[in-house]
């Protein structure tokens, strides 16, 4: 077998690409693994015999668990809601001509222009005066401003793919348009759904900086109690990085399992 | 007596003006095809009986009743379209059976119009597949299943063989014709194709930039054409056309002359002559298929240019001057590029039109 040089170029790009991507994942796992003494170890210990201490230390606090546990509350909930109100108006924005739509889209698209921190003191001084800080609702507020634009627009696209014979034929049918929608639009754009509801959980479980900002003890999520290990006299590395692990387990479960609808809604349209 | 009624209907996109006033009647039971070049508006005039273009002016009634601004289901019409539209995630039988579910019809019901529509168009083996593990032809089947079982009182037909191979299109040609006599349905259909228009009709409509040119049986439309629009459209390959002009006129016959005429000139018998005057332009009509290349008495000197064996017949082109005639030839006469030869007609089959463009 012969290999032309752009193959090889080829080759040597994606292999520098995953090492890039996954080596600070292969960090964080190995380093769980690792005593404190190992992990700060210079030059870096590759072959060390593994403890599960920083695992039994972290079940063992509550808080860790707990925050698990917010964290997959408001991340669900975020994507339910941004689904259940994004697929609907994607719907529109796919199909339906009205006044203001494209002044519509470019807000939907300038929410994600602005950076996340510019509003976050403003946000705070809301939450604060609504009194709804340390809570739930504020976060998947928060996140659903967020993630809506990301879930309509992938919606709206894999809705505009779906050819407009088939709704017209419906129509023919009999079918209203909150059938068409149900019936034709949802089952259809499913994969787009999948991405979009991927990402909005993604970003959600893997949000900081909000999170830091609006709680304060009762719902702190998972991110936010890694980096509490963190004080002034000592940096637990090898409980922070389980914690990481445990963190970014269910994600990447969650994602292979969609994966193939993933990558099948990110180029549908792109060819017919 | 009228079931479909297209009145004085006119469709605007803004300033764009698509269809500008077209009259249509249709009696129950009958192939109605709209034909027409591309861009004729022969598809939005279907799509706005459907009901899924609105009607910019005018009436639209079905089976004596006004449905210009009806909702597209309440008009009891069923579409095939040209991509077939099938639900890609359905089976075939969910497919068929989707109509009716909106109509809430009981499942027993359903399931004996899906079963009788599978039979007449022999796709029950089908039912349960999904409409992507269907050939091109399936497909089609299961659309104008889709379109049988809701029982509608029109059929809408949107260019659905266009799709097909060659072969797939006449076998399907010929059971949308058979379709249309053992259901007896008033069906309208659209194409751009006049031998699928000439077979399938029993009146043709002749659509141009959003006009009617002509309405008419397809043997009228043949025989005598309205317009050089029509008389160019309707008939393959094309009708000949040269413009000669009138050098002697009375109320029993013409005189014209034309370089390519054998003799200089060609005498005729028209009832119409009456209304030409010497000196006008008129252009003369020749159908390829009426020209005789082994003539006694021929009317045109032509030199052979280029010749398609079709099997059975050979298309000769020909120049005449500046003009190209076409003459299907039966057989497979020897010629040479550059040969002169001579063909002529039987004087009944020579077409005559005025300068604009009308029939004398």
């Amino acid at each position: 077998m012969r290999f032309s040089s752009g193959k090889i170029l080829h080759a040597i790009g994606l292999t520098a690409v995953i090492l890039f991507t996954l080596f600070p994942f292969y960090w964080m796992v190995s380093a769980s693994f690792k005593t404190q003494a190992d992990i700060l170890a210079s030059p870096p210990v590759w072959l060390f015999t593994p403890t599960l201490d920083h695992y039994r230390e972290i079940f063992a606090d509550s808080k860790v668990l707990g925050a698990v546990g917010n964290s997959l509350i408001i991340a669900s909930a975020t994507t339910f809601l941004a689904v259940m109100l994004g697929a609907p108006a994607a719907f529109a924005l796919a199909r339906y001509e009205f006044r203001g739509k494209s002044d519509l889209w470019f807000w939907f698209i300038s929410n994600r222009m602005t950076s996340p921190i510019v509003l976050a003191l403003p946000v705070y001084i809301l939450a604060l005066q609504l009194k709804m800080l340390d809570t739930h609702l504020v976060l998947i507020l928060i996140y659903l401003t967020f993630n809506l634009p990301i879930v309509v627009w992938i919606c709206t696209d894999q809705f505009k793919s779906i050819p407009p014979d088939l709704e017209q034929a419906a129509r023919l049918d009999g079918a209203d348009q909150f059938t068409i929608f149900r019936k034709i639009y949802l089952p259809l754009g499913a994969p787009g759904i999948a991405v979009s509801a991927i990402f909005s959980f993604i970003f959600s479980w893997n949000e900081l900086l909000y999170a830091l900002v609006l709680t304060r003890r009762d719902v702190q999520t998972a991110p936010v109690v890694a980096t509490s290990f963190m004080s002034g006299y000592e940096l637990p590395w090898g409980k922070i990085m389980a914690t990481g692990t445990v963190i970014v387990l269910p994600v990447t479960i969650f994602a292979l399992i969609v994966s193939r609808h993933m990558v099948r809604g990110l180029t549908m349209g792109a060819t017919k | 007596m009228t079931f479909l009624k297209l009145d004085k209907i006119k469709k605007t996109f803004g300033e764009l003006s698509v269809i500008k006033g077209v009259d249509i009647t249709a009696s129950k039971g009958e192939f109605v095809v709209f034909v027409g070049p591309s861009g004729c508006g022969k598809s939005t005039l279907l799509r706005m009986i459907a009901g899924l273009e609105d009607v910019s002016s005018g009436t639209l009634s079905i089976d004596g009743k006004e449905v210009t601004y009806e909702e597209p289901a309440k008009r009891e019409v069923s579409m095939v379209f040209q991509s077939y539209a099938l639900y890609p995630h359905m089976s075939v039988f969910e497919n068929m059976a989707f109509g009716l579910r909106m109509a809430k019809l009981p499942e027993d019901e359903i399931r004996r119009r899906v079963g009788e529509a599978a039979r007449i168009l022999q796709i029950e083996p089908l039912l349960e597949r999904k409409p992507r593990a269907l050939s091109g032809g399936q497909r089609q089947r299961v659309a104008i299943g889709r379109s049988i079982v809701r029982n509608p009182k029109i059929f809408l037909f949107d260019e659905p063989l266009s799709n097909l191979d060659a072969e797939l299109r006449s076998q399907m040609r010929v059971e949308i014709a058979k379709l249309h006599r053992n259901l007896g349905a008033t069906m309208v259909y659209v194409t751009h194709d006049q031998v699928e228009a000439m077979t399938l009709a029993d009146r043709i409509v002749v659509l141009r930039a959003g006009l009617v040119e002509q309405i008419g049986s397809p043997t009228e439309l043949y025989d005598r054409p309205a317009n050089t629009f029509v008389a160019g459209f309707i008939g393959s390959p094309k009708m000949n056309f040269l413009v000669a002009k009138v050098t002697g006129a009375d109320n029993a016959g013409l005189q014209l002359s034309h370089p390519a005429f054998a003799n200089g000139f060609l005498s005729l018998t028209h009832s119409s002559a009456g209304k030409a005057k010497i000196g006008d332009l008129l252009t003369v009509g020749l159908r390829p298929e009426h020209l005789d290349v082994a003539a006694a008495s021929p009317l045109l000197k032509l030199t052979a240019d280029f010749a398609e064996n079709l099997g059975g017949s050979t298309q000769i082109y020909t120049r005449a001057g500046e003009d190209t005639i076409i003459i299907l030839a039966n057989g497979r006469p020897d010629l040479k590029p550059g040969a002169q030869i001579t063909a002529g007609i039987d004087p009944r089959h020579i077409y005559l039109f005025t300068s604009d463009g009308l029939a004398l």
